[in-house]
């Protein structure tokens, strides 16, 4: 058996499901009294009252996915340091504080690191990266 | 009763989303099918009393990955109405070659030794006595950050130096073309 | 405290009746299905009044812009027009549902209730009051983090389905801005996690007292800070202006909800506006003491529950008004900005908070500001 009690989860299941009932049941009743008489024009995706010209799938820059790569090295680290973090306070109470400072400082400081290399280098410049792509297009 | 119907939730989500990722040849579609995978896993952890890595599984997976994952799809807009409209080419299937066939047989036996493996240890699984029992008072949040701070403080600090490591990758990776890039720099700096 | 609000029934006189009741009608899971049965008719009492509550905050934002404009807003349905949202809602259900060509039509379908589950899933762990709080896991605030973490992904798909080149670029501004600003975030509750040793609600709120001075805002300069870079970060996450960008109503049409009609707009707003109140609550939790005041409200009695909840829900309406009231205040910031504050500023300032208030915990015993004074 596990050791932590999962049915304190059972709410959280029931509010997802309730979610998804919410919604269908709207979108059903909608569904009934709405009415339903697409035309040519109506149904045409909105671009200034112009005729849309191709499809809206096209390609996209690449920052996107350099601030969604380093979103995901953070993310990483923050979630390790929330064990440490929750028990913090109880180490400091059995009186190892400056001992856990020092590991959980450390483990920042390299997070740091990363934070200053990727300003150094522009990475987080938003405008920038702008700049050089459309010198080299 | 809660423990199994979460169980079978999850394992259902997770196998049938696993499905429609490798049946479907809409990318979007597939990545929002990998959703639900990950999803079900984080369910099956929860089954297994991880509650902290269930969390882990969303914040990181769902939050982070999937995200990623939507944004590369994002990159790949092409030209003709084809990719466009994010559908693969029509391959004809073929009756496969030598190096298929290989990969084939290692990954058999790969799965065959995960497989043996699992009913192994299930069979000689750690008896419950030798679990210290102080460590089972407290949540698996606190065990985790008690031995984070004792048994691992290496790993834990190795693990940081590992991330910065795999952060300075992916800048590097991620940004555009360094040649281009670099002339376009310095002439943006004349 | 009670862990779950099924534990605080079974502390209730007329429990065992219940329990016998429901084991001769079940057998064996008599227990399981009455806790099944609270949860439900609890979870459905909350999702409908906080959905209740996003409508009214349509309602709140129309009536106070009008107010910051000099105009007189909504004032034709009900008393000074607040059934408006019941009027919009009835109007929503009656709209044609219309899906562009060339949509993703699944995906069109889908990403609203991903916006909504995100959303409602939050709801589990909001703590109204001692006993009112759906359940209680010992990851608390991480588990809200990790379920808001869906919302971005509804965002993006929002604004990809429509086929629509508005939509798929507020989608992917409102997705990249989502995940940025998430980071900020985070660290600003680790540092309160640091000061409270544990990260669920029941030890957050424990750790704090009922007078200002002990609420974790001023208990010291870094939470002072991290205050306003948690909220900032909050602002950005449920995509309010001055981070409306995803929805630039000047840029962007609508941004990732141009296409959108009838109900599925609903819900897009609905989820908005039950957001904003989840965070609100999240920051009044952490940061001004959630349900405490200086007296006792007497949480042994139901009396005493309302009191709380009150007192939790007139701290988050108070922080509801100032994210309408900064709305129609600050101007947009443009994508670059937007950027920079989040990497430039706020994350490295939360960082300095989070290793602040860690020196501040073993240097100073993690007495508060006020109490180091006093003595």
């Amino acid at each position: 058996m596990s050791t932590i009690d999962i049915s304190v989860y059972v709410p959280v299941i029931i509010l997802m499901v309730l979610a998804v009932l919410i919604y269908g049941i709207a979108l059903f009743a909608s569904s009934l009294i709405a009415p339903k008489n697409p035309t040519e024009l109506k149904d045409t995706p909105y671009e200034c009252g112009e005729e849309p010209t191709g499809t809206a799938w096209s390609q996209f820059n690449v920052r996107f996915y350099v601030v969604g790569l380093i979103f995901i090295i953070f993310d990483v680290e923050s979630v390790l340091m929330f064990p440490v973090a929750s028990v913090f306070k109880k180490m400091h109470e059995l009186g190892h504080g400056w001992y856990v400072f020092v590991v959980f400082v450390s483990f920042i400081s390299v997070l740091l690191e990363g934070i200053a290399y990727c300003w150094k280098k522009g990475d987080l410049d938003w405008v920038k990266s702008y700049v050089t792509e459309n010198k080299s297009a | 009763m809660f423990h199994k119907l979460l169980f079978i939730m999850s394992t259902v989500l997770t196998v049938a989303s696993a499905l429609v990722v490798l049946l479907n040849k809409n990318i979007m579609h597939a990545c929002i099918a990998l959703l639900g995978s990950l999803i079900g896993i984080a369910g099956l952890y929860l089954t297994l009393g991880a509650d902290f890595v269930a969390a882990t599984q969303l914040m990181v997976y769902v939050g982070g990955v999937v995200i990623l994952m939507l944004f590369a799809v994002m990159l790949t807009g092409g030209q003709d109405f084809v990719s466009k409209t994010q559908k693969l080419f029509d391959l004809t299937p073929n009756m496969g070659n030598a190096t298929s066939y290989s990969v084939g047989i290692v990954s058999a036996a790969l799965f065959g030794m995960i497989i043996y493996g699992l009913t192994e240890s299930s069979l000689s699984s750690i008896p419950k006595k030798d679990i210290d029992p102080n460590l089972i008072e407290a949540s698996t949040l606190e065990r985790l950050g008690e031995l984070l701070l004792t048994d691992h403080v290496l790993a834990f600090e190795i693990s940081s130096v590992l991330l910065l490591g795999a952060l300075v990758g992916a800048a590097i990776i991620a940004r555009p073309d360094r040649s281009t890039s670099s002339s376009a720099n310095t002439s943006e700096e004349q | 405290m009670n862990s779950t609000i099924v534990s605080y029934f079974s502390t209730l006189p007329f429990y065992n009746h219940i329990i016998g009741f429901f084991n001769s009608l079940f057998g064996e899971n008599g227990q399981m299905v009455f806790a099944f049965t609270v949860y439900f008719i609890a979870a459905f009492i909350v999702v409908n009044i906080l959905s209740a509550v996003g409508g009214l905050g349509t309602y709140a934002e129309r009536k106070i812009s009008a107010d910051l404009q000099a105009r007189i807003g909504p004032n034709r349905v009900g008393p000074y027009g607040i059934l408006q949202f019941l009027a919009d809602g009835v109007k929503m259900i009656l709209k044609e549902d219309i899906i562009p060509r060339g949509a993703d039509k699944f995906l069109f379908y889908f990403a609203p209730m991903l916006a909504l589950l995100g959303v409602f899933a939050t709801l589990a762990v909001l703590p109204f009051s001692s006993g009112l709080a759906l359940t209680n896991l010992n990851i608390g605030v991480f588990y809200l983090l990790a379920v808001s973490s869906l919302v971005g992904i509804a965002v993006f798909l929002g604004g990809y389905a429509a086929n629509s080149k508005w939509s798929l670029l507020g989608g992917m501004r409102g997705a990249s801005q989502i995940i940025s600003y998430e980071i900020p975030v985070t660290i600003s509750i680790l540092a309160i996690a640091v000061l409270s040793g544990g990260i669920s609600f029941d030890k957050l709120i424990g750790a704090q007292g009922g007078f200002p001075h002990e609420w974790f805002v001023f208990h010291n300069p870094f939470t002072f800070v991290g205050f306003f870079v948690f909220f900032t970060g909050a602002l950005a996450e449920t995509n309010r202006a001055p981070f409306d960008l995803p929805e630039a109503e000047s840029e962007l049409v609508s941004g990732y909800n141009t296409e959108y009609t009838g109900m599925r707009f609903g819900f897009f707003a609905l989820a908005e506006y039950v957001e904003i109140f989840v965070v609100c609550g999240v920051a009044a939790a952490l940061f001004l003491g959630g349900y405490r005041v200086p007296f006792d409200l007497g949480g042994d009695t139901l009396i005493g529950q309302f009191l709380q909840i009150g007192s939790f829900v007139t701290k988050t309406l108070l922080l509801y008004y100032v994210v309408i009231w900064v709305r129609w205040t600050l101007p947009r910031l443009r994508v670059d900005q937007l950027m920079m504050i989040c990497w430039k500023y706020l994350t490295p300032i939360a960082i300095f908070n989070l290793v602040g208030c860690a020196f501040w915990l073993v240097k100073f015993d993690g007495r508060s500001m006020f109490n180091l004074i006093m003595n």
